[in-house]
């Protein structure tokens, strides 16, 4: 048996992986750069060379007081929800979870059709609960709901416990919010609206929540990237590297279910940019996951952003819900990638 | 001579008061909120068929400068620009028509988004005949119409409906009813606004008022009940036969059966000023099963 | 001189059902010690728990310490733990993986030091695996990838090492390997524990710990005749353990 020690095939080092990091970040920051302005130049007028100017001031309100915060939320909550994307994955360990699994997204369809019977119901209602408003009341349902899930199971001790609950807790109120939309019919138009995700309704407020949340979340999970790190390789190789486990896990379950909450209360429920974001990142590059919570981030804001900007301009001047574009995008993706999976690996 | 010298001064005070009383205009929506305009609306656009009708009952039609798809009476605003459902209206075609109020429910969402871009917003949703004529007088002040107006524009429709309600002949008003909405099957009971202009007509309703306005029933409970008419869409009409022992229902093999076209639909479940139409086809479709002519 | 671990009164009871029953044990510093025993003897759990990755009732010592008087860094500096089919980390690349064996010596946030890297290369050396440092461990064979996890033990440099079936998936060269590694170790200090069922393999250590049915049934030297009874005892005599050209082998008894 040759003993000698071969080089590597490549020059090894930790050098290699941060450039390509960077360089990534910066490409995809220039494509969501694009995103954003192509998003100002679409919309229910058709697609208007805005930069040539016009003196009309309600163009102006449209392009800035409309346009501008849409593309910029579909690009905040592309990343928020690629980085809970990105957080799940590392957490539970499992390439298909999503940002929904503890429940969020179920407990914000709750909330929301709760808030839409109660206000169609009763003129006088509850005095408070009008001025909360959809999204007010989704974010309320979602942080609830993951609440509920961590009470179930019984704290963030055991990662199969909480991933059961998580579901349980999905099923069960998902069937709620059904059945308060059926004893109200007038409800099952708007939970559909709701259920299929949009833009159309994201100022610049919302656009400063989620910056916010984002800002929180990405600092956060970063810190804490040498965690998910040490969890790829087990549970108890992660315990034995040192790593302050409970505690890192209700941090991450927490931002987890802030990025969710913030993302599903603006824009109803976006599927599949979680779930395939982090694949796509993983797939590309080769770094830890410092690396892969920024890319999926930036990853998910250009994927929103694009669908955002097709679902207003291809069937213009009427809009699809961006939802339902995402889930063709996402889903396109993820099956070409099993195929490469089913052929390449035999 | 000092009292004539203040008297001027005074009324030029009232008259000026007056003045910005009239220009401030106040009206109150469905949660009982205030909404205020500068001037009467111009420029409106409306997001709910009903709202429409009303608008154009009021004389109005000429300001209304966008609607929702679903609105299609009077002829005349069916050339409109579309701006979207009630449900999911597009905020930049709304914002684009430049309106001075948009009328919607109270279940629309986009209700603070316009209104965080300065949209004057007023959330309407008339459920019964009261809410009708609540609307109508809403309506007549945001436009700058008097009161009376408003009223004339009532009495006419209640009128219309009290003579629909008086063309039941006797055997008509002895019937037991079911409507149906909507193929699910989602019912009419007496506490929605059909119910309400059957109430008036005299006939029963099967479904009590504490099921709520509009139940999805199981279909058993019909066939148990055995309603002596059946009022439906022309979207049931294909399915109601085929559900389980509703081919042996006494209404169905008399062929007490009314099956409103999609045109008819629209009126009778609308609860706006062609409420006096709808309750007239209804009437006449008791009167013709009552006859037992199909 | 402190034992490098010491049990008193261990008890453990996972899902109701008491694994370990009572285990006394005093581990000798320096030396390579190998618990055998039949399946579902608690070989596995008995090194978790004197790795402290299990909730339990009794004390375990590491070096005259007592296991709960020390923070989690100390621990994470003064044990390596290699588990037993628990990697899920396909998508990490090679130099990475071994880079998370300097996790306790590294701070919160900061990058990994000259140090660091040389350690790494070190242990990626020593395993054979330099050459595949930036692939990923999805790109490589079961054997390669247990070679990487060992060099992530490795490269940590802890006093103690723990070792739950390190053999697994590995060929008989890459075995030998293993085995020259371990005496390394041991030839400067390093405490060796490891859980083995090929026998064969664990006869080269210098003690063994006999298990069945939770319970040490005996812990004594590789070499002495009592040992290598107690062993053949455990495997209800269907094997037998001989000398050959100065190693211990086992043979089946047909």
């Amino acid at each position: 048996m040759d003993r000698s020690v071969p080089e590597p095939d490549r020059q090894g080092g930790a050098m290699k992986p941060r450039w390509r990091v960077l360089r990534w970040s910066l490409a995809l920051l220039l494509l969501g750069l694009l995103g954003v302005l192509g998003g100002t130049a679409v919309g229910s007028q058709g697609v208007q060379a805005w930069w040539l100017g016009s003196p009309d001031p309600v163009v102006h309100q449209i392009i800035w007081d409309i346009r501008l915060p849409r593309s910029l939320g579909a690009w905040l909550g592309g990343a928020l929800l690629g980085l809970a994307g990105a957080i799940a994955q590392g957490l539970f360990r499992n390439p298909l979870a999503d940002p929904y699994l503890l429940g969020s997204a179920s407990g914000a369809s709750l909330g929301v059709s709760l808030y839409v019977s109660l206000l169609g119901g009763s003129v006088m209602a509850l005095g408070w609960w009008p001025r909360l408003g959809m999204t007010g009341a989704a974010f309320a349902g979602a942080v609830l709901a993951v609440m509920l899930t961590l009470f179930l199971a019984r704290g963030v001790q055991q990662t199969l416990r909480l991933l059961l609950a998580g579901v349980v807790v999905g099923v069960v109120l998902g069937a709620l919010a059904s059945l308060v939309a059926l004893m109200s019919p007038q409800v099952m138009q708007t939970m559909q609206g709701f259920l299929l995700g949009s833009t159309a309704f994201i100022g610049w407020s919302a656009c400063g929540l989620m910056a916010l949340a984002l800002g929180v979340c990405l600092c956060g999970s970063w810190a804490l990237s040498r965690v998910l790190d040490a969890l790829t390789l087990g549970e108890s190789t992660a315990l034995s590297l040192g790593v302050p486990l409970p505690q890192a896990r209700l941090l991450l379950v927490g931002m987890l279910s802030l990025a969710t909450g913030a993302v599903v209360a603006q824009m109803g429920l976006v599927a599949f940019v979680g779930l395939a974001a982090p694949h796509a990142v993983r797939s590309v590059v080769r770094c830890t996951h410092s690396g892969v919570l920024l890319l999926s981030a930036l990853t998910g804001a250009a994927l929103l952003l694009m669908a955002d900007v097709l679902a207003r301009s291809l069937t213009a001047p009427l809009e699809m819900p961006v939802g339902v574009l995402t889930a063709v995008l996402g889903g396109a993706y993820l099956l070409w990638r099993m195929n490469r999976l089913a052929g390449g690996r035999s | 001579m000092l009292k004539h010298c203040l008297q001027l001064p005074m009324l030029a005070l009232m008259w000026g008061m007056l003045c910005t009383a009239a220009q401030g205009l106040t009206v109150w929506d469905d949660r009982q909120q205030p909404v205020v305009l500068a001037k009467p609306a111009q420029r409106i656009v409306s997001l709910l068929p009903s709202l429409t009708e009303t608008v154009c009952a009021l004389g109005q039609c000429a300001k209304l400068v966008g609607v929702d798809r679903y609105s299609n009476w009077p002829e005349s605003v069916r050339s409109l620009p579309r701006m979207g459902g009630g449900i999911d209206p597009n905020i930049e075609s709304i914002v684009a028509q430049k309106p001075d109020l948009v009328l919607l429910a109270g279940s629309a969402r986009g209700i603070e988004r316009l209104q965080s871009l300065g949209i004057t917003v007023l959330s309407l949703e008339p459920r019964t005949h009261a809410d009708v004529q609540r609307v109508l007088r809403t309506l007549a002040s945001s436009l700058g119409l008097s009161q009376a107006e408003a009223e004339q524009v009532w009495r006419t429709v209640d009128a219309g409906v009290q003579a629909a309600v008086q063309s039941l002949s006797a055997q008509a008003r002895l019937q037991r009813v079911y409507l149906e909405v909507s193929p699910a099957p989602y019912g009419a009971s007496e506490s929605s606004f059909i119910g309400e202009t059957l109430l008036r007509m005299g006939v029963r309703n099967i479904l009590p008022a504490a099921m709520g306005p509009f139940p999805q029933i199981n279909p058993e409970w019909v066939v148990r009940a055995q309603p002596d008419v059946i009022l439906a869409g022309d979207s049931s009409r294909q399915s109601l036969l085929q559900r389980p022992g509703w081919s042996q229902l006494r209404a169905v093999q008399q062929d007490r059966v009314c099956v409103f076209s999609q045109d008819q639909a629209d009126v009778v479940m609308r609860a706006g000023p062609r409420m006096a139409e709808g309750a007239r086809w209804i009437a006449q479709c008791l009167n013709r099963t009552a006859r037992g002519v199909p | 001189m402190s034992m490098a671990i010491q049990a008193c009164a261990l008890t453990v009871a996972l899902g109701g059902r008491t694994v370990l029953h009572n285990i006394e044990l005093r581990i000798t510093p320096g030396r390579w010690t190998c618990v055998v025993g039949p399946n579902g003897a608690g070989k596995s759990t008995l090194l978790k728990a004197l790795a402290g990755l299990l909730p339990v009732t009794g004390e375990v010592f590491w070096l005259g310490q007592p296991l709960a008087n020390l923070s989690r860094q100390q621990r994470a500096l003064q044990m390596a733990w290699l588990g037993q089919g628990e990697s899920a980390a396909l998508d990490l690349r090679v130099f990475d993986v071994v880079m998370l064996g300097r996790l306790p010596h590294q701070g919160w946030l900061t990058a990994p030091s000259t140090q660091d890297h040389a350690m790494v290369e070190a242990a990626l050396k020593a395993t054979q695996a330099w050459a595949w440092c930036d692939r990923t461990l999805g790109e490589l064979s079961g054997g390669e990838r247990q070679r990487v996890l060992l060099a992530r033990v490795l490269a940590g440099h802890a006093p103690l090492l723990l070792m739950d079936e390190p053999l697994a998936n590995l060929d008989p060269p890459h075995q030998v390997d293993w085995l020259e590694q371990v005496h390394c170790l041991r030839s400067v200090g390093t405490t060796v524990v490891s859980v083995l069922h090929e026998i064969g393999m664990a006869l080269h250590a210098d003690d063994i710990i006999v298990m069945r049915e939770g319970q040490v049934i005996h812990h004594g030297g590789a070499m002495d005749a009592v040992t290598h009874q107690a062993i053949e005892a455990v495997f209800e005599r269907r094997i037998r353990i001989v000398p050959l050209q100065g190693q211990w082998v086992v043979l089946p008894r047909i």
